[in-house]
């Protein structure tokens, strides 16, 4: 008995959020729960070792009310390689619970998220992790300098735009981590914030990244400091960011290149892009903790083809230069992006 | 007489419960397909003090992805929300792109 009640408070719990349906009183926006993530399949072959890692990472979206969201993501990722390097593929399938957190959108400048969130901490932890977003599927050499131990954090966030207008915006956002060892909930001692300015007109945004790891056995510092630029006139994205930390410091730059102004067969070219990008990172005090432990340069291209807006074949090469051994990086697959609503909303 | 409880009946009842959302899910997912073939509409009309809902879409998406071609609005709110607060928007920033992606 007591489970048939349990189900039906949490199937009325439910509509109760679906009935929210609270549409801005201007708009016919739909506020319902919503289910989306991405999908992807990459083969990935790190010199000359292949490895198949197919991926689902859901997205949950549950709003109350139009000022207070619940979000979560899972990431389940699959790792399947040769055994003995030319026998069968073998592997397994790892699950995590990325983050899981209480959005209060409380003012047009602040919003206050609570439980276990993203490190905001340079461009790709926030913004360009998601298989469906990233150019590259390899993680730029410095992307661990900042995201230390699990790249999340278990505590509370501050995040929005101080101040605004026309010409540029200075967003922000400030946090504070607890050491936790809780089963998916793993996240170390650490504050910080982020701070970046927009400047909308050019397109460009200059920010920095600051983070204290009070984990480690001497409290260490990590810094940021990232640009991106999407010019008007031209289908071009360019991104670069300088990490450094107590154990090294690299940097990574990278421009894309929708070929949507070749004049021949353009709408084949239009869904095209091309991309570069050019990385280095040097180790400090032995290196480690997620920075190479050996000075590293690594240049490559990618060669991406957008079927649709949310569903792209990807490519890339990437030839890794170290002391020890020089590699080639070869990835090809797919992703795809979805969005679903899980309740009917009155519209 | 012990009233012990048969796991089927548990197993039966999360099948069912799952069929349902399963079912009311596709029967969504396809309506939100419909809606889904047209592109975003024009954008809303500048009132004063308002701000441009495309000029929002297009300066604010594209700084980390493809701009979305499509977006049902009985998601949009919700959408909306969530790229409020990835994305590090106003409040006034969330209204044009509402008043943009479903006016």
């Amino acid at each position: 008995m007591k489970i048939w009640l349990l189900a039906g408070c949490l199937l009325f719990c439910t509509m109760k959020v679906s009935a929210q349906d609270a549409d801005n009183e201007t708009t016919q926006a739909g506020y319902v729960p919503v289910i989306s993530g991405a999908v992807g399949y990459v083969d990935s072959i790190n010199g000359g070792t292949s490895t198949l890692l197919p991926a689902i990472d859901p997205v949950l979206l549950i709003p109350i009310g139009s000022h207070v969201l619940g979000e979560a993501r899972g990431e389940f990722t699959g790792v399947f390689s040769r055994r003995n390097g030319n026998g069968d593929y073998t592997g397994q399938v790892f699950s995590e619970l990325d983050y899981a957190q209480i959005d209060w959108l409380a003012d047009t400048h602040a919003m206050v998220v609570g439980g276990k969130f993203i490190l905001p901490y340079g461009l790709v932890t926030e913004r360009l992790d998601p298989i469906w977003i990233d150019t590259f599927q390899n993680l730029p050499l410095t992307y661990s300098a900042g995201t230390q131990t699990t790249g999340f954090g278990v505590g509370g966030e501050l995040r929005g735009v101080a101040t605004q207008n026309d010409k540029f915006s200075v967003q922000y956002s400030a946090y504070y981590s607890a050491h936790s060892n809780a089963s998916q909930f793993g996240s170390a001692h650490a504050t910080g914030f982020d701070a970046s300015v927009y400047f909308p007109t050019q397109r460009f945004e200059v920010g920095t990244s600051y983070q204290r790891f009070m984990d480690d056995p001497r409290h260490i510092n990590n810094e940021a400091v990232y640009i991106s630029w999407q010019p008007t006139h031209l289908p071009l994205d360019v991104k670069g960011e300088y990490d450094q930390s107590y154990y090294g410091l690299g940097y990574w730059i990278q421009a894309g290149y929708m070929l949507s102004q070749v004049p021949v067969a353009n709408s084949f070219f239009k869904n095209v892009e091309i991309a570069g990008r050019m990385q280095q990172s040097f180790p400090d005090h032995g290196g480690g903790h997620g920075v190479p432990g050996t000075q590293t340069e690594r240049p490559g291209v990618a060669l991406n083809y957008y079927i649709r807006d949310n569903w792209r074949i990807i490519s890339s090469y990437e030839r890794s230069f170290t002391s020890a051994k020089d590699a080639n990086l070869w990835n090809i697959g797919f992703t795809y992006r979805f969005v679903w609503p899980l309740w009917p909303g009155r519209k | 007489m012990t009233n012990r409880r048969s796991p089927y009946r548990i197993a039966f009842f999360v099948a069912t419960v799952a069929t349902c959302v399963w079912l009311s899910g596709m029967k969504l997912y396809a309506g939100a397909q419909t809606n889904t073939e047209q592109k975003p509409p024009a954008p809303a009309v500048r009132n004063s003090g308002q701000k441009n809902g495309e000029e929002v879409f297009m300066q604010n998406c594209s700084r980390c992805h493809k701009p979305p071609m499509t977006i049902s609005p009985r998601v949009t709110g919700t959408v909306v929300m969530h790229m409020r607060v990835r994305a590090k928007l106003s409040r006034q920033d969330e209204e044009a792109l509402l008043r943009y992606l479903a006016p």
